[in-house]
């Protein structure tokens, strides 16, 4: 440790410590303007400068990269260091006049205007801090200084336009840089367009959403800055527990089941494939997870129901039925848009002025409490305008009210056509199959219905079971349902999963096929043609084999085999034979 | 068969561009012709100093000196000098003012009164040949070191002799080794500094081109002491002629076991490699030069921690210029006592040993000097420099390039030493001295050096960019007649600043010639700027020229040579100048041969 005094103070140091991490522990303000906890020191602003004595020597020099000395006396804000500092200032301030933190540091040093001259365009000091950071912890190599003197300049790769194609839009200059001459906009503008509010995570790093199990931050390998350069690392640095591995793969889990419980969900309808509601186009038309995300505490508004330009909406329109009972897209009710559309409209009533119009074609209000809170809609004094919305337009008024929106409808109780005014509108899309749940269905043998969802065992008596015993599926793979009907299903099916495990045993119908292994030719036509996926080809003994647990005793493989090596038991030829000839044996004596 | 006589032709960069190469081909061939070259041998050396009459023919052993020798003299000079053995009196020196010719290079005042040391060999030797450096004790002091000396004894010996760099930043350069040798690391470097970027400064050039060896040497003596295996020599890429002769020598120290693995059969392993500058003055300084090495910008870093601690990729380096790396073997071979003794040193004040300087400007004999340290500026000026030419007065020297300053008459009886520089507001710098008389305007002087130094600064700090960025246009505003109440302040306030908080010594040093010509040529300044007059007569819009109507004759030559016709007059009649008109481009003025042009 070296023994040092700084401002009067007696302080002691580890040998190399610079003098403004010194200062900083000691609660001495020294201002930077090229400093970053994060880089090396760079020593180019100059404007940290404070004196330091040794002995009778007296010099002036940069507290951010000068070491701490045994014996030395730091004055850091007497007359000549004021002085100092704001002769730099003021040359700071000839070369960029409006930039507010160089103003806001020059007038605290008493320089109101420079003597130097005036620029009112330059934003850029050529602090060094972004072409530090893109090059030291990021590690992109991105940025650069090109020329010398005052033709000194920040640039990328020969020079293109700021975003060359090795930038990897971190952000990490725009956050770093002092005086805003470089700005995520900026970089977002020449890098593409980045959409307004998007599902998944926003940052590389973050916790999903706030119901998350298990409720912890994951990495998103494709927008992690380590995954792609191998610089940065800060998220492993901070963490105390050091929980972050980088190196973490996808694990692939071999698991034996008896019973398997398909529950894969739905996907909203795209509502761009109608071109008429302007959605992905228009600006202020959202789907209605998007306005879920707006309206919720912790998504990209903190709730607050805002347009693109950050204001609040004076209207809102609330369209149903977008890609449900169409015939051109989705010929079913969604069942469950009707009912948060409602909710919509009550939440925007909520918290703000804006008027609300919904519309419907009919309202289906058919669980418990839901008839009751669309009157209390009604009361709420929205709008519900029968007729489905014929299209969404951008209004081209003359008088400054560009960029809102027309919503084109019948109003079909007053039997009139209607053009509403609003400055945002929220779409029920159609909730619809995943787009690959004909691959699910395949790996799980299930079967679908013709709307693209998994078929039940029985629409009224079996909604929960699939052709296959042991597979069952429950909520809104199936078809579209909301919250309580899906945890019943969910339920029920747990239920009749946990009934069988806790039984231990099966009751089987005696009638299933069995495969005489001398007959079997080994052709495996019945491995395919099984519905229940009964049957399975044993390579050792090289026969095929009935499952007889999962078998129905349906008889397709009995007449498919063409070596007759499969009898359905019970059902034998012998035993067909035996029947008709027992039923034909009084009507004989009669012919 | 031994020659009786040696032609030594100077093939330094000025005496080539005057065509030197075609006198030793216009030599080899009259020589051969005359059935003289069994007996007299034509050789090319590097360059003799004395760059102001080139191209230099020196004949040996009779030390009598030629110059300004053309190819078409070559066949009178065989014939008479050669064959008849009557030196050419019309091809020898003359001192101005003098009547005789001196004959012999010794009792020419511009050598007799130089000690050579850096430059022992110069005009000697053939550069491109390795034995003629080993005949004249070259790698001696290597070979000395390396089989009866250890690496402690080298470095003490060094620091005995009390050398300091010869680069500019006269550090000690024992003490630097020495730093370089007690910081613990698995690896140390070495560099020799070429990248000689002073204006009109060519010592580094002159040494390089003239005695290439001599670094070399040097740098595997020092390599040897500091525990070294890897060294650069960063040498301007605007010196092709250097280059090519460091290139070449290298090869041949390495043919000769001198360089490489196992030098002298010793074990020591040491090899050079070069690397090109690219045109930036600040890789002069070290952070920058061992920045650009390491691939990166030129840029300057702080010197809080010194590179001979943490230099190039971090390890420990010693960078010193060529002229201290060609001292080293003297050191080494005549011992320090003996090196210590030349100079001024005594008591604890002065330098020891020699200092080349580049003398150039106003003065009659313009070339590269060697001289004790604590030789005296007249000595310099006066002795070896003949004095001010075209009979002018001398008016002041500049000092150090770019980062010295311009000492007046008074200075003139200074001893110079790195110290007594310092001391009255200029400095040693690299060697760089520029004469000047009346005719050179102090502020236009200021001027020029801020002007250049704007354009190399490396731009990181920010007293160095912006405050040479407003001092050279404060300056041309005052050159050009803008100059305004409070500029000369405003100067002295920029100057301090940048003196204090500059990254490195070329924003450090930047204010010198501004600063140093404010305190000894202040009314100059003020004549600019409250009188909007140039006394000097250079800054273009501040001076008026008109005729005196007592000295015209009415010859016209001024009429005529005038580009933009605006002197009028008849024939043998007083001729009128319209100065409203009047570009001040001063033909008139040198084209009047009786004075009758007058400026102010």
């Amino acid at each position: 440790m070296v023994k040092f005094r700084i401002d009067g103070r007696e302080v002691e140091a580890e040998p190399g410590t610079t003098l403004l991490k010194v200062a900083e522990r000691e609660g001495i303000h020294i201002p930077t303007l090229c400093h970053n906890e994060w880089i090396e020191p760079y020593g180019a602003c100059r404007v940290c400068t404070v004196e330091v004595a040794r002995g009778r020597r007296r010099r002036l020099v940069t507290s951010c990269n000068y070491p701490a000395d045994e014996g030395i006396e730091v004055f850091t804000d007497n007359e000549r260091v004021r002085r100092t500092r704001a002769l730099l200032l003021e040359m700071l301030l000839a070369r960029c006049s409006e930039v507010p933190r160089i103003k806001e540091l020059a007038a605290e040093y008493g320089i109101e205007k420079s003597r130097f001259g005036y620029d009112p365009k330059e934003r850029c000091i050529l602090c060094g801090l972004c072409t530090r950071m893109c090059n030291e912890v990021v590690k992109a190599n991105v940025l650069s200084f090109a020329h010398r003197g005052v033709d000194r300049k920040v640039v990328t790769p020969l020079e293109r336009e700021m975003c060359s194609d090795v930038c990897i839009t971190c952000g990490a200059c725009a956050h770093v840089c002092p005086t805003q001459a470089i700005t995520i906009e900026d970089l977002r503008k020449r890098k593409g367009e980045v959409p307004e509010f998007f599902l998944g995570p926003t940052t590389a790093i973050s916790i999903p959403f706030q119901q998350a199990v298990p409720k912890v931050p994951y990495i998103d390998p494709e927008s992690c800055i380590h995954m792609q350069t191998g610089g940065c690392g800060t998220c492993a640095e901070v963490c105390e527990p050091e929980a972050i591995d980088y190196d973490m793969q996808d694990e692939v889990v071999e698991l034996d089941v008896g019973q398997i419980l398909v529950c894969t969900g739905y996907q909203l309808f795209d509502a761009s494939q109608m071109a008429q509601y302007g959605y992905g186009k228009l600006d202020n038309v959202f789907s209605s997870l998007e306005f879920e995300q707006m309206l919720n505490s912790t998504g990209p508004t903190s709730g607050h129901v805002l347009t693109k330009n950050g204001k609040e909406p004076r209207a809102i329109g609330i369209i149903h039925c977008i890609g449900s009972r169409d015939e051109h897209h989705h010929r079913y009710c969604s069942r469950v848009c009707c009912m948060y559309a409602l909710k919509f409209a009550h939440l925007v009533k909520d918290r703000t002025k804006a008027e609300v119009y919904q519309f419907y074609i009919d309202m289906r209000a058919f669980g418990k409490g839901f008839e009751e809170f669309y009157t209390r809609i009604l009361d709420e004094g929205v709008n519900v305008i029968r007729g489905k919305a014929a299209e969404v337009v951008e209004a081209t008024w003359g008088d400054g009210r560009e960029g809102h929106l027309l919503v084109r409808c019948e109003d079909t109780l007053i039997g009139k056509f209607r053009e509403i005014p609003l400055d945002m509108v929220v779409l029920c899309s159609a909730l619809e199959p995943n787009a690959d749940a004909d691959k699910v269905a395949n790996v799980f043998s299930l079967n679908m219905s013709p709307d693209g969802f998994f078929l039940e065992r029985h629409p009224k008596l079996d909604p929960m079971g699939t052709m296959s015993d042991g597979i069952y599926i429950a909520g809104c793979c199936q078809g579209p349902k909301d919250i309580p009907d899906t945890v019943a299903q969910a339920q029920g099916a747990a239920a009749r999963i946990l009934a069988l495990i806790a039984k231990g045993e099966v009751f089987l119908d005696p009638i299933r096929a069995s495969i005489d292994e001398d007959r079997c030719g080994a052709c495996k036509i019945c491995n395919n043609l099984c519905p229940y996926t009964a049957i399975t080809f044993d390579e050792e003994k090289n026969v095929s084999v009935v499952n007889e647990t999962l078998c129905k005793g349906c008889g397709t493989c009995v007449a498919a085999c063409p070596a007759g090596a499969i009898t359905g038991s019970g059902f034998t030829d012998e035993q067909i034979f035996a029947e008709i000839d027992g039923i034909l044996a009084d009507a004989g004596d009669s012919a | 068969m031994p020659y009786r006589l040696h032609l030594m032709v100077c093939a330094g960069t000025g005496c080539v561009s005057n065509r030197s190469l075609e006198v030793r081909d216009a030599l080899e061939a009259e020589v051969a012709k005359q059935g003289l070259a069994g007996e007299i041998e034509v050789i090319t050396t590097g360059c003799n100093g004395f760059c102001g009459v080139g191209p230099i023919l020196l004949v040996q052993p009779d030390n009598i000196f030629y110059q300004q020798v053309k190819a078409s003299d070559v066949p009178f000079l065989v014939e008479e000098h050669l064959l008849k053995g009557r030196p050419v009196k019309k091809l020898m020196y003359t001192p101005p003012e003098a009547e005789e010719v001196i004959p012999k290079m010794r009792d020419i005042p511009f050598f007799g009164k130089q000690m050579l040391i850096a430059l022992r060999n110069r005009g000697l030797i053939d550069p491109e040949k390795i034995e003629e450096y080993i005949a004249r004790d070259g790698y001696r002091a290597l070979a000395k070191a390396l089989t009866s000396m250890t690496p402690r004894q080298v470095i003490e010996e060094v620091k005995a002799s009390v050398l300091r760099g010869r680069g500019g930043g006269g550090f000690p350069t024992g003490m630097k080794w020495e730093v370089a040798v007690s910081t613990p690391a698995d690896e140390r470097y070495l560099i020799c500094n070429c990248d000689e970027g002073d204006p009109g400064a060519f010592m580094d050039r002159s040494i390089v081109e003239s005695d290439p060896h001599s670094v070399i040497e040097g740098m595997v003596i020092g390599a040897y002491a500091i525990g070294v295996h890897q060294g650069y020599i960063y040498v301007r890429h605007e010196y092709p002629l250097a280059l090519k002769r460091f290139m070449l020598a290298l090869e041949q120290a390495r043919e000769h076991g001198l360089l490489g693995k196992d030098i002298l059969g010793t074990g020591f392993d040491f090899d050079i490699e070069v690397h090109r500058g690219a045109g930036a003055f600040v890789c002069g300084e070290e952070t920058a030069l061992i920045a650009s090495i390491e691939g990166k910008p030129g840029e300057a870093r702080a010197k809080y921690v010194y590179p001979a601690v943490q230099g190039l990729n971090g390890k420990p380096t010693v960078i010193n210029n060529v002229e201290t790396w060609a001292t080293i073997p003297v050191i080494i071979d005549r011992g320090a006592e003996a090196f210590a003794q030349i100079g001024n040193r005594s008591n604890g004040k002065g330098s020891t040993g020699t200092k080349v300087f580049s003398l150039v400007g106003k003065v009659n004999n313009t070339g590269l000097v060697e001289v004790p340290m604590g030789i005296t500026l007249r000595e310099i000026i006066y002795d070896i420099g003949g004095g001010i030419a075209n009979g002018r007065k001398f008016k002041a020297v500049q000092t150090g390039g770019p980062s010295g300053g311009c000492l007046p008459e008074q200075m003139l009886d200074l001893s110079v030493d790195f110290d007594s520089l310092l001391e009255v507001g200029s400095m040693m710098g690299s060697g760089g001295m520029i004469v000047m008389d009346e005719d050179d305007c102090m502020v236009d002087v200021a001027r020029y050096f801020v002007d250049f130094l704007q354009g190399e600064s490396c731009g990181k700090c920010v007293p160095c960019r912006e405050g040479l960025r407003h001092m050279a246009r404060v300056l041309t505003d005052i050159c050009a007649g803008r100059g305004k109440e409070g500029d000369i302040e405003m100067l002295e306030e920029l100057g301090q600043t940048m003196l204090n908080t500059s990254l490195c010594a070329l924003g450090g040093t930047a204010p010198n010639p501004v600063l140093s010509t404010l305190r000894y040529f202040r009314d100059e300044y003020e004549a600019h700027i409250r009188d909007r007059k140039c006394p000097a007569g250079i800054c273009r819009e501040l001076i008026t020229y008109s005729i005196d109507p007592e000295a015209c004759t009415g010859c016209a030559v001024c009429a005529k040579e005038c580009p933009v016709k605006v002197i009028t007059g008849e024939p043998k009649k007083v001729h009128t100048l319209d100065a409203a008109r009047c570009i001040k481009c001063g033909v008139c003025y040198d084209v009047c041969k009786f004075n009758a042009i007058i400026r102010v």
